[in-house]
């Protein structure tokens, strides 16, 4: 009896994962950040508050509401730069969500 | 061939059982961390994760095949009825070690459960030579060790990444928040992934039985079309069914994630899932979301792991697979011993069981044996501090910092010397006028 092991595939499951994860939490990432940059802070309360949710509470949410509509406003950046961070930012939303598909469309095909 | 029969649909209604228990175990693997971090509500969540388990059933039937084809030899060759029986056997098995564990609250996996009980059955009731151990061996047991660490590295990469990418050093709001949007996406992906690996793993064991009893020919690899009907649908019900259990245990203390740590966690759980998938490989879902969840933990700074916790849960998973196959073993011994007559002892002894565990679990308050799920407790092998050690930019800025307020500090002190001294001088003047006054 012999045992074959096709090492080669776990790599390439790593290498394929690892490429997958990075391109969509790094799209997401570049997002958020040029949302930052354009004025638009994302403030996203969790959807229940319950215990478990030790994060941020109801109080901690409208503070940090306020510290974002504070910086936005203070920012250095012009009118059309903000426009431009912003738009950049959902251009990598969709990269994101493109990437997703793309892995999806692969494992399908195959 | 009366008996074949009714033996086939007992397999295929235990294989059903097995995927709905499947389901409804598996369903905090894909939303505890969502639900933890507030992304989404719980009752959504649950129904996202049973429609996407659904579609994801029909993605892929690579795993399916490499249980239906791969892992026993010669199928045509094989005695129908008694294999049958084994099949049987082995379900039973790992349906009961299913549920022990999830009565005891230990870390398992379904799928390994699966594997352990038909193979247990197989070498007590056939033979050693019946079960090709390359493909076993490469395509199950490897999988299983490799895959939840791949998960971690991925993991720990990402959330590093995700957090590096959005921070500040200017102490303005970092927008991290906007992560749980995106978890609404990750968790999905794993919802979807759970259907591509897990749902496969029962259409492989009825395609196995069908080839198995002559009803379908050995080189038709592909499951049947109801086939992954069935299974898909009784995996989705199960998923959906399981929810209520998460929604009865969300007060019960859950792991600190965040947002970007979360998202970072699902989209690497998905990420390797569906690419083993594609290659056909059999993971446990639960192994990979809680070594991507030790992962992403470990990706915040100022974290370490605890090693007792996290000992106890490879202990857990490195259980799972023999003990499996000793309880099918077992039921398969009372078979082959008994004939016809033992299948009617196992099924007696397993309904028992699967009762017996059923009235207890239900009896039982909320307590850590079923609490929400092992993929957010594996969460707990990783403890973060509170306030993390300052990153080598973040030192940078604070030297920086405190050499400017130590430069503004000597001026001042500087001033203030020239100040008392200019003072001095001054009184010191005042008073040799006003002695040299007196004097006069």
């Amino acid at each position: 009896m012999t045992l074959t092991i096709d090492w080669i595939s776990f790599l390439e499951v790593f290498v394929v994962a690892l490429i997958g994860a990075l391109l969509v939490v790094g799209f997401y990432a570049i997002a958020v950040r040029l949302l930052v940059r354009g004025g638009k802070v994302p403030v996203v309360a969790p959807a229940e508050f319950t215990d478990a949710i030790a994060i941020i509470s109801e109080k901690e949410r409208a503070k940090a509401a306020k510290a974002a509509a504070k910086a936005a406003k203070k920012s250095p950046l012009t009118d059309g730069q903000k426009l431009v961070a912003r738009v950049g930012a959902y251009i990598s939303f969709g990269l994101c969500g493109l990437a997703v598909l793309g892995g999806l469309i692969l494992i399908v095909i195959q | 061939m009366e008996t074949a029969v009714l033996l086939v649909v007992l397999v295929i209604a235990l294989s059903l059982f097995f995927d709905f228990t499947n389901g409804f175990h598996d369903t905090a693997n894909a939303m505890a961390t969502p639900i933890a971090t507030g992304a989404l509500k719980p009752k959504v969540a649950v129904l996202i994760a049973a429609c996407l388990n659904l579609v994801g059933a029909f993605l892929s039937t690579e795993v399916s095949q490499t249980i239906s084809h791969g892992i026993i030899n010669n199928e045509e060759a094989i005695n129908s009825d008694l294999f049958l029986s084994l099949i049987f056997a082995g379900l039973i098995g790992a349906i009961t070690w299913n549920m022990l564990t999830w009565l005891l609250g230990l870390p398992s996996s379904s799928s390994h459960a699966l594997f352990g009980g038909l193979i247990g059955a197989v070498i007590v009731g056939y033979s050693w030579t019946a079960i090709n151990y390359g493909v076993v061996l490469s395509k199950v047991i490897l999988p299983a060790v490799i895959s939840p660490i791949t998960a971690g590295v991925i993991a720990f990469l990402a959330t590093r990444l995700a957090y590096a990418l959005t921070r500040r050093y200017d102490g303005k709001p970092d927008g991290r928040d906007g992560f749980r949007w995106g978890q609404i996406f990750s968790s999905s992906l794993v919802a979807l992934a759970h259907g591509t690996n897990d749902a496969q793993k029962t259409m492989g064991v009825i395609t196995l039985t069908l080839v198995i009893a002559g009803w379908q020919s050995a080189s038709d690899t592909e499951p049947q079309t109801w086939v992954i009907f069935a299974c898909a649908a009784t995996i989705a019900l199960g998923t959906y069914v399981g929810g209520w259990r998460i929604i009865r245990t969300l007060g019960k203390g859950l792991t600190e994630i965040k947002p970007a740590q979360g998202f970072a966690a699902e989209t690497s759980t998905a990420a390797t899932i569906l690419s083993s998938s594609a290659l056909g490989f059999a993971l446990s879902t639960t192994q990979v979301a809680s070594g991507s969840v030790i992962g992403s933990g470990l990706g915040r700074r100022g974290s370490k792991v605890r090693w007792r916790t996290a000992g106890r849960i490879g202990v857990g998973w490195l259980l799972t697979l023999p003990a499996s196959a000793t309880v099918s073993g077992l039921a398969a011994l009372i078979i082959v011993w008994l004939g016809p007559w033992g299948i009617a002892v196992d099924t007696v002894l397993a309904v028992a069981t699967v009762l017996f565990i059923y009235l207890r679990s239900r009896r039982n308050a909320v307590t850590a044996a079923n609490a929400m799920s092992e993929v957010a407790d594996s969460g707990l092998a990783v403890k973060v501090k509170k306030n993390p050690p300052p990153t080598r930019r973040q030192r940078a800025i604070m030297r920086e910092e405190a050499r400017r307020r130590a430069a503004v500090e000597a001026r001042e002190r500087a001033k203030r010397k020239a100040q008392t001294k200019a003072e001095a001088q001054a009184n010191k003047n005042s008073g040799d006028r006003s002695d040299s006054e007196a004097k006069k």
